[in-house]
């Protein structure tokens, strides 16, 4: 079976929404702020209209544009579980104009949202495989949904490795879901530091050197894999030589966008409009594109 | 009157012909300005329209998408309350050429492809395109002929007017067109056989007086191919000034910014205007990474767009319409016409087989 | 509607543009097709022209210092403030530093302010801090303080000499049509320590050690006489003596080398020249930046001269050339008329700004020259405003100058006023109001009127008056008046009357004759401060465009990669650059355009300024301080 990435239930734009015009954002308020790391933080959201809240569905890997109003907007992933209807989660890094705007705001500030935006992970193909999640430093964040929504539905997928690599156990988002993710039984997480602290003493080194430690049908499993571009890379590399063929491949790709909506250009890739046709692509949907010299 | 009719009107009731017509919608044409620039404008009276106009630089796309647009208006004081801030004047581009024309029938085709603009919709629908065929090239660096987009069209037009000396062939390409004919419509008469076979005439005598070619079949099947060497794309990029002028004079291109602007009120406007693939910031992300870091991987995006087959597919057609704007425009020798023939030239020589008789991988 | 043209504000090429209002703000803008100088083309800054512009940090409102803080305050206040500053004062301790941006009524009105009004003779403009040097430099040689040459003739030359310049990115229609020159079988010796983007145009590409141009064009000169390969004519030129007789002893081929060129290679640009007539020599900041810019440009001038060619000096401020025409400054009046008999030249802007630490000077009026970055050594600078009594400050945003002033004026753009600039072909440009400034800012003429009003003098606001008196008084402008540029886009002012001569070059003012100063071994490094194309002089209006902030977002410098690996620097970490000036944090990135032993380090982002590195150094003859080719050392920050 060749697996794509999968199409969405909902896309703005495309389904609808009470919003004027898709270029309007719903309001939504911070209900919590958590800090993750010193240049990250997830914030908890809920829309303001609570109608609009209860309808409002989305599934892991897709993305919403967050409006932190008189700064600009800017794209980021759903972070928390697609199952929870009461508030969504965004991990923010502080790094250009928005985002650090963002990192000012307080509880109870509001913020706009467009979406869900985007294409999504494609958990309903990987039930009954063996599931592989590779991530790198904040890549974790994007991958989070899908592996919430498949560990509250466990008995559908097979044996479900998540391998984590940061720069430095303080610089570790979700770490108090790595704690619990670490005692469960039906799974397995590996993680590693490129430089450990006096505390660590699990391994040390980039998340391929994980690699070995793995035991997995890697003529059937998925791989999900999000992160700096350098690790996908060498993930790749690794998980072809393992037996993964090129369509159980699957990463998040992250271009500047600014529409979120297919039409201003910023994140187009050959013909491919990041914004709508992924983020999310199969290794082999990238082979068409020249662009990536992958 | 019914769609797909061919009427005649005299030149001298043009004048009165879209006084009536401005009576309904505001009148956008060719205008003559300081020292002999001709832009597309909002005129005030009929008489203001120059219709014998040779080289135009700004390209009337900016009445459907504007250089910059304010999409709505915030105020995040409190409660937050948006004002939609889109405007659609009901007007009509007189004057219009068939390159121009296919270009903005491809970007509608392009705004309204799975999800739509509404901003560019609203406008579009009530723009109505009256064309002027172009018995000669307007200006030497026409080649809309290489690309499918005129000097003539057989459809795509609300209304198309062909210059016959002292009258114009008057033909009606759709309903918008019908119902805009409708005001002046006691001026229009049934077009006569003479008419129609000046109109022939100048069908074809109109394809054989270009100066500019652009041979494009070749250079898309390279360029889809993935096939032209990063030393070609980087020495066409070398002499480029990143000026964009290739990109906001395009009558296709489409791609736009949006930033957040404060207004003395306090209040946010949300503006979006034109972007450039051409720019370096076009694609840098905040992490400071740039997947097109070269001069030569901008160049070769903005020739991806405008002539591949991946391209082609998705829109209907390829990204150019050979209105010849990019030629006056670019500082250098980024044209597309110029870019076409040195990736022919380059390729032909490249794939030459090496002395030893081997051929280039 | 798009109906007005008016000229863009930015470099000195003077491109037509259409611009159209909606309201305060700008909806369109386009070029002019028939300008002969965008001919339907503009470069990235005129593209992006109004955002920078609006910014939505505009001054509205004048400000007045008050216990230590700028205030929002009246225009009576704040010209109240500083009439009152101004009369507390002896004329001679008072300067004025005008601007190369604003327009020829502008800098007229404030030469008159100062000299007639005031009674000061410190008047001087930005241009000490670029291009003041050709001022000396051209009036003793080719006798035209400015170029001799429109740009159609670039697209004719036989052969260009381009030193010390990076058209392709400062001055993109003289580039554009270097190119078109080079098609129709023009011959491009450049001459930069760094490659630049020329490189692909350029029939030979020199790189000298920086700051020994001086020393490579005696070589040259005296290539070209001893080959005589000059044009005919020209030994009956007067000074051709004195000039064969500074070079005695030059051993061309041994000279080059010293300047790190080969010993041929002068040689061989010299014969590519002399066999290409219809030679124009262009020289941009590189040379007029230089410690000894004046002696230099001399140099130059007298290679054009001798292949019987032009002078083209690439100047890049949109008024340059019309604020030094007006007589903004300390030794001149407008036109180049001498000072009256037994008036000494005032001080020039880079003395001004030193006096104010030393009490010579007490009050300083800037219009529209954010001097706290053009000028060198930024602490000093700095530090020295705040010593002054009282500094005035006319300028669009708060820029780090006026930051440091008792009084702000709020300035407007070139798109809200009536003028005219005089671009680098020496044409007399109309500018054309096109929207409303924001909330309460003026024009320099209007700020200027009304400081002369309250000083007890009436001067007029009025732009096309002031125009006809110019032209009444100035003879180069004689031929201007707003009717006639009603009619046309203006024509360069006359220069055919000037009678060139050679100047001598003897050799520099370094011991010994040498081409370069003596390394220093704390700071071993050259600093090739440059400019890239999205920024104009300090950033003030360009950082504000997102189009064009966002093409270099992060200050950055670079180098070779042999010395980052000498250093045991790697690319993309941050490194600081210091001299005992000051010291500036920048990223690393490696660049083979770079040649060994340098660190080219390009101007303004937002505040960030190599200028910062350079002491205040001048030129002996034009008081340009020396910015270029300064000793640097670079290491790891922290």
């Amino acid at each position: 079976m060749t697996l794509t990435a999968a199409r969405p239930r909902n896309m703005w734009g495309v389904t609808d929404n009470p919003s004027p015009n898709l270029y309007i954002p719903m309001v939504a308020i911070v209900d919590e702020i958590i800090d993750e790391t010193p240049d990250t933080k997830t914030f908890r959201l809920s829309f303001q209209d609570k109608e609009y809240a209860k309808t409002f569905d989305w599934e892991p890997g897709q993305f919403v544009e967050v409006t932190v109003f008189g700064a600009g907007e800017a794209p980021i992933g759903f972070a928390s579980s697609p199952l929870e209807k009461s508030f969504f989660e965004l991990t923010i890094v502080d790094r250009g104009k928005v985002t650090r705007a963002m990192h000012r705001l307080r509880k109870g500030d509001k913020v706009g949202i467009r979406g869900p935006l985007g294409n999504c992970w494609p958990l309903e193909e990987m039930k009954g495989r063996d599931v592989l999640i590779v991530s790198g430093g904040c890549g974790l964040a994007p991958l989070r949904p899908a592996i919430l929504q498949m560990l509250a539905d466990r008995a559908s997928y097979g044996d479900f490795w998540l391998l984590y690599g940061a720069r430095t156990p303080a610089d570790r988002d979700f770490v108090y879901d790595l704690e619990s993710w670490a005692a469960r039984d039906d799974m397995h997480l590996l993680q590693t530091v490129d430089v450990p602290d006096d505390k660590w003493n699990d391994n040390v080194g980039v998340v391929t050197i994980l690699f070995d430690k793995m035991r997995l049908n890697a003529s059937t499993a998925v791989a999900l894999i999000c992160g700096p571009p350098i690790m996908i890379k060498f993930a790749t590399i690794g998980l072809q030589r393992m037996g993964f063929t090129d369509d159980r491949i699957v990463m998040s790709l992250e271009r500047y966008m600014k529409c979120g909506v297919g039409k201003c250009g910023h994140c187009c890739v050959n013909h491919v409009y990041l914004c709508t046709e992924g983020p999310v692509f199969t290794y082999k949907d990238l082979l068409a594109l020249p662009e990536l010299k992958l | 009157m019914n769609v797909g009719d061919t009427l005649a009107l005299k030149k001298s009731d043009l004048a009165m012909f879209f006084a009536s017509l401005a009576h309904e919608m505001r009148l956008v044409a060719p205008k003559r300005r300081f020292g002999g620039d001709v832009i597309f404008d909002v005129v005030e009276s009929p008489t203001q329209i120059a219709w014998d106009y040779g080289h135009d630089i700004y390209p009337p796309k900016r009445f459907v998408l504007p250089h910059y647009e304010d999409l709505f208006g915030y105020r995040a004081d409190g409660e937050v309350r948006f004002e939609d801030l889109g405007e659609a004047p009901m007007q009509a581009i007189v004057g219009i050429r068939s390159c121009d024309v296919t270009a903005i029938r491809f970007q509608e085709k392009f705004f309204s492809s799975q999800i739509v603009d509404p901003y560019f919709k609203a406008r579009s629908d009530n723009t109505v395109l009256f064309s002027l065929v172009c018995n000669t090239p307007p200006k030497k660096e026409c080649f809309c002929i290489c690309c499918d987009a005129g000097p003539y069209l057989d459809s795509g037009f609300d209304v198309e007017l062909t210059d016959l000396g002292d009258r114009l062939l008057y033909r009606i390409g759709s309903e918008k067109g019908l119902k805009a004919s409708e005001p002046g419509g006691h001026m229009l008469a049934p077009a006569d056989g003479e008419d129609r076979a000046e109109r022939k005439r100048i069908e074809l005598e109109a394809d054989s007086l270009f100066a500019t070619e652009a041979y494009l079949a070749k250079a898309i099947l390279f360029i889809s191919a993935d096939e032209v060497p990063d030393k070609i794309w980087e020495e066409l990029g070398s002499t480029c000034f990143r000026c964009a002028a290739c990109t906001n004079l395009c009558p296709v291109c489409t791609c736009y910014t949006v930033d957040d602007r404060r207004e003395d009120d306090g209040s946010c406007v949300r503006c979006r205007s034109w972007d450039s693939c051409q720019y370096a910031g076009f694609t840098r992300e905040a992490s400071d990474h740039n997947p097109r870091p070269t001069f030569g991987s901008r160049v070769q995006r903005r020739f991806y767009h405008k002539a591949s087959y991946q391209y082609i597919t998705r829109d209907g057609r390829h990204g150019c319409v050979g209105c010849g704007r990019c030629v006056s425009a670019c500082l250098t020798k980024l044209d597309l016409p110029s870019v076409v023939k040195r990736i022919r030239r380059s390729m032909e020589e490249y794939l030459q087989p090496l002395p030893s008789g081997e051929v280039r991988p | 509607m798009v109906d007005t043209p008016t000229i863009c504000g930015f470099c000195s090429c003077g491109c037509a543009l259409y611009v159209e209002p909606t309201g305060r703000r700008v909806a369109a803008l386009c070029p002019s097709a028939n300008h002969p100088v965008s001919t339907g083309r503009l470069c990235i800054k005129g593209w992006n022209a109004t955002p920078a512009l609006a910014g939505e940090h505009r001054l509205r409102t004048p400000l007045v210092r008050k216990a230590d803080k700028l205030e929002t305050a009246s225009w009576e206040e704040a010209i109240s403030v500083t009439v009152s500053a101004l009369k507390q004062a002896e004329p001679a301790k008072i300067g004025v530093i005008g601007s190369a941006k604003t327009t020829n009524e502008e800098c007229y009105q404030l030469a008159r302010l100062a000299r007639d009004v005031i009674g000061t003779p410190n008047v001087d403009c930005g241009c000490r801090f670029y291009d003041a040097s050709l001022i000396p430099g051209l009036l003793e040689t080719t006798g035209v303080p400015g170029s001799q040459v429109g740009m159609d003739a670039i697209t004719a030359a036989g052969s260009i000499l381009v030193v010390g310049a990076n058209v392709m990115d400062q001055l993109p229609h003289v580039g554009s049509r270097i190119q078109d020159a080079v098609e129709n079988g023009c011959k491009v010796v450049a001459v930069d320590p760094r490659t630049s983007r020329l490189a692909p145009q350029a029939a030979m590409f020199l790189n000298p050690k920086p700051g020994t141009d001086l020393a490579w064009l005696r070589a040259m000169a005296k290539s070209i006489i001893e080959r005589r390969l000059y044009a005919d004519g020209v030994p009956e030129m007067q000074g051709f003596e004195e000039l064969v007789s500074s070079l005695d002893g030059v051993d061309a081929g041994r000279l080059a080398e010293q300047c790190g060129l080969s010993a041929e290679s002068i040689a061989e640009a010299a014969e590519l020249l002399a066999s290409n007539p219809r030679t124009i020599v262009m020289f941009g900041l590189g040379v007029m930046q230089q410690a000894e810019s004046t002696a230099t440009i001399k140099a130059l001038a007298d290679i054009a001269l001798l292949l019987g060619g032009k002078v083209m000096p690439l100047r890049g401020q949109n008024n340059a050339q019309g604020a030094c025409d007006m007589g903004l400054l300390p030794d001149m009046l407008a036109g180049y008329a001498p000072l009256p008999d037994g008036a000494a030249p005032g001080l020039d802007a880079a003395r001004m700004l030193r006096a104010c630490a030393t009490g010579e000077i007490e009050a300083l009026l800037i219009f529209g020259e954010n001097v706290a970055l053009s000028a060198p050594s930024t602490q000093e600078t700095i530090d020295a405003l705040g010593k002054a009594r009282f500094v005035a400050v006319a300028d669009m945003y708060l820029t780090e100058t006026a930051q440091l002033a008792d009084v702000v004026f709020p300035a407007c753009s070139f798109l809200e006023k009536d003028g005219t600039f005089t671009n680098i072909e020496r044409r007399v440009q109309r500018v054309r109001k096109v929207i409303d400034p924001p909330g309460q800012a003026r024009s320099d003429l209007e700020i200027t009127a009304g400081l002369a009003s309250a000083l007890g003098s009436s001067i007029s606001a009025d732009p096309a008056e002031v125009m006809a008196e110019i032209a009444a008084n100035v003879p180069l402008y004689s031929g201007v008046s707003y009717e006639a540029l009603e009619e046309s886009w203006g024509s360069p002012w006359p220069c055919d009357g000037a009678a060139p001569r050679l100047a001598a070059i003897p050799p520099g003012i370094l011991p010994g004759g040498a081409a370069e100063p003596v390394a220093d071994p704390d700071f071993p490094m050259r600093m090739i401060a440059g400019r890239i194309n999205f920024h104009q002089q300090t950033g003030t209006m360009a950082c504000r465009s997102p189009i064009l902030a966002r093409e270099y977002p992060k200050s950055f410098v670079e180098m070779n990669e042999a010395d980052a690996e000498a250093l045991k620097i790697r690319a993309g970490n941050l490194v600081n650059i210091s001299t005992k000036s000051g010291t500036l944090t920048r990223l690393l990135l490696l660049s083979e355009a770079v040649p060994r032993g340098c660190v080219h380090v390009p101007h303004f982002f937002g505040g960030d300024s190599p200028n910062a590195l350079v002491s205040y150094q001048p030129d002996p003859i034009s008081g340009v301080p020396a910015y270029k080719a300064c000793a640097v050392k670079v290491e790891a920050a922290g």
